[in-house]
């Protein structure tokens, strides 16, 4: 499970990316390291989805490398960057409403071309993570709940074996209690499986001390990074995303 | 559980039932409406007279009783709506029903599909309706076909009669040229037909909804206009005219020595062919049923389904946007194609005429009225949208109207087409067996 340990999993260097003539990434630079989380963290409009979605190759890199297990993925079309098993849960979880939750789990297993031994043995570890989604399987996916959906979200991502798992404001709109299993299933799936996770998160103080180390995003530029519990303490941190946030 | 529903919905139900003053009050409001409305459309009547001057006369009995039905059918439907109670009402129907429903529904499609192989034997003797059924049977393929496309890929495709008249022509110009049997034609008027419709797919990959509407129904028209205006290829308005007849593997169904009734020994009959033709569509319809019903359990037909719902999420799922939609509307395109060759060999004579917006139009009808994706739904709408409309003959002039109506209400009452729902084509082969310890946890 462990790569060579200098070589990050995920290394992005002096990244740009634009939607038009609006510059979202302005030279970001991040590593990943195989076996950790990453927590990613900013205000609204900081650019942390559009990171997430440049590395998918939408939008395309103007500029700059995107390396995964060093190979450049900045110019691969993006149908096969999820083939080199990279996953994410959308912005918005966007499941697939009208199909039931087993055929959005399978639509995850489609696109690595799973055998039918890889799909069950993925259903069995999603079910022991949630399995909520065991009682739902012939239900549409379209009548969860939000933290099922969330939950689906995620299965589906995982049902294609990723070597890393990126989730786009997994806790959005749910519960604290939901968002803290969320957080549990993700802690698990790093501490049990190995997997590699990028979370971007608002939710700072959750994610921070769920991650191994985070990023602090502004204006399209890293402004800070450090281990979770360094970065919980510092002061401009706690100013800006934890008092606001810690009430909710 | 359903109890709990009903019952907490079934309280508000008692306190806003209207009055008598309230129902008389909206239909007295609506039949004003309608004295205005009809006092000219309905009142007065004009004509052009013997020496072209313009005379009137009124019709002011007519009005009173339009008026007089716009009244007193508002009193009825507010009735009917008090008697049915609010919408959101969950009526409890007793499990007898139920399960009988059910059974009934799972029947539909098989004795539906026993009773179209038995229609030649019962209805030999009955042209007109041996000619309908083949006429249903074209628009069940044509309704398959498009199904693939819009009911799937959810790409809204309003120039589907273009492929339906490429294999037409390709059939027609292939056999006429350089005389080709229907056999050896039907898989090349597919292809053709497949091959226009990843032409179109090419620059249509980046639009959706309206968008993509408008650019098929262009696309649309401009096959047809090619097609009037290239005469020297298609003999434009003139169309095409002695397409050959289709052969039972090269034998004709005609009165001569070579022609099957000839061979068999028995007694020549203009049935046997119209016979033979039903059995041809029959068995191209069931082919495009086969392979949707097929290549939806497949991953690209998940694949077009998940394009519908969710076009973003697809790709962040690694699937390649492109040749999905490419396939649907290749896939949507060759059954057109089929359909179109079939029409050709049928009529012996096809014309622009044949392929306007219209038919486009009617298709999609079959499949939204249908159900969108459903196979039995489409099928349903097709035999209710082409059988049902000579069932209204009748009626003469008021046949649209009627038509119309019938389909204002159909969507009315069910929003989603006939069969709204869709069957998943993924099962668990353990989703039976949940153990209670995982029950009592999605409970708590």
């Amino acid at each position: 499970m462990t790569a060579p340990s200098n070589a990050p999993l995920l290394a992005i260097r002096s990244l740009h990316a634009a939607y038009g003539k609006i510059e979202a990434l302005r030279g970001v630079d991040l590593d990943i390291n195989a076996g950790e989380i990453v927590a990613l963290i900013g205000a609204n409009g900081a650019g942390k989805s559009t990171l997430m979605m440049t590395i998918f190759g939408r939008p395309r890199a103007r500029s700059g490398r995107i390396e995964f297990d060093g190979q450049d993925i900045s110019a691969v079309p993006t149908h096969e960057i999820a083939r080199l098993r990279i996953a994410q849960s959308p912005e918005g979880r966007r499941i697939f409403p009208r199909m039931s939750v087993a055929e959005n789990l399978q639509m995850g297993a489609d696109a690595t071309s799973s055998s039918e031994a890889e799909r069950a043995s993925g259903l069995e570890r999603i079910f022991t993570l949630f399995p909520r989604l065991k009682e739902r399987m012939s239900q549409r996916g379209g009548t969860l709940s939000g933290g099922e959906q969330q939950m689906l979200a995620i299965g589906r991502a995982l049902m294609s074996r990723p070597r890393l798992l990126m989730l786009d404001e997994p806790s959005l709109g749910l519960a604290p209690l939901i968002a803290r299993q969320i957080f549990d299933a993700i802690r698990a799936l790093n501490r049990q499986d190995g997997l590699t996770v990028l979370i971007v998160e608002q939710n700072a103080n959750h994610a921070l001390r769920l991650a191994h180390r985070g990023y602090v995003m502004v204006n399209g530029l890293i402004t800070l990074s450090g281990t979770g519990s360094e970065l919980l303490q510092r002061p401009e941190i706690r100013a800006a995303y934890l008092e606001g946030g810690r009430r909710a | 559980m359903a109890g709990r529903v009903s019952a907490t919905l079934a309280s508000p139900q008692d306190s806003r039932v209207p009055g008598i003053a309230f129902i008389f009050k909206k239909a007295l409001i609506s039949a004003l409406v309608a004295l205005v409305l009809f006092s000219l459309m309905i009142g007065v009547r004009t004509d052009a007279g013997p020496d072209g001057q313009l005379t009137y006369w009124t019709r002011f009995g007519d009005l009173a009783a339009m008026v007089a039905t716009v009244f007193g059918g508002s009193i009825v439907v507010e009735l009917l709506r008090q008697w049915w109670g609010p919408v959101g009402t969950v009526r409890v129907v007793p499990a007898s029903v139920q399960s009988g429903l059910s059974l009934a529904g799972r029947l539909v499609a098989p004795v539906l599909l026993v009773f179209t192989f038995l229609v030649p034997v019962i209805f030999y003797n009955e042209r007109y309706i041996l000619d309908l059924a083949i006429l249903v049977l074209t628009y069940v393929m044509l309704g398959w076909g498009l199904n693939v496309v819009v009911g799937l890929a959810g790409l809204l495709d309003l120039g589907y009669v273009a492929f339906y008249a490429v294999g037409a022509y390709s059939y027609a110009l292939l056999a006429t040229n350089f005389g080709l049997s229907f056999w050896v034609c039907l898989p090349l008027a597919g292809i053709l037909a497949a091959f226009w419709g990843v032409l179109l797919g090419f620059p249509v990959l980046r639009l959706r909804g309206d968008y993509l509407a408008i650019v098929t129904l262009a696309f649309g028209e401009i096959i047809r206009l090619v097609i009037i205006n290239w005469q020297s290829l298609t003999g434009g308005p003139n169309g095409i005219t002695g397409i050959p007849r289709p052969t039972l593997f090269g034998i004709p169904l005609s009165p001569g020595e070579d022609g099957l009734a000839a061979r068999l020994g028995i007694e020549f009959s203009p049935t046997h062919r119209i016979v033979f033709l039903f059995y041809l569509i029959l068995a191209l319809a069931l082919l495009t049923n086969w392979v949707t019903i097929r290549l939806r359990r497949l991953p690209i037909g998940r694949a077009w389904e998940a394009l519908r719902e969710d076009e973003i999420a697809c790709r962040a799922l690694g699937i390649n946007t492109t040749t999905t939609k490419l396939t649907a509307f290749a896939t949507g395109a060759m059954f057109g194609g089929f359909a179109g060759a079939f029409f050709a060999t049928r009529q012996g004579f096809i014309s622009p005429e044949s392929f306007t917006f219209h038919e486009s139009a009617l298709v999609l009808a079959i499949v939204v009225l249908g159900g969108m994706g459903s196979q039995l739904g489409v099928a349903l709408a097709a035999l209710a949208m082409i059988g049902g409309f000579e069932l209204f003959r009748g009626l003469d002039q008021y046949r649209m109207l009627v038509f119309g109506m019938a389909m204002v209400l159909l969507m009315i009452w069910r929003p989603r087409g006939l069969i709204g729902h869709r069957a998943p084509t993924v099962f668990l082969r353990h989703n039976q067996a949940i153990s209670a310890d995982l029950v009592n946890e999605g409970r708590g």
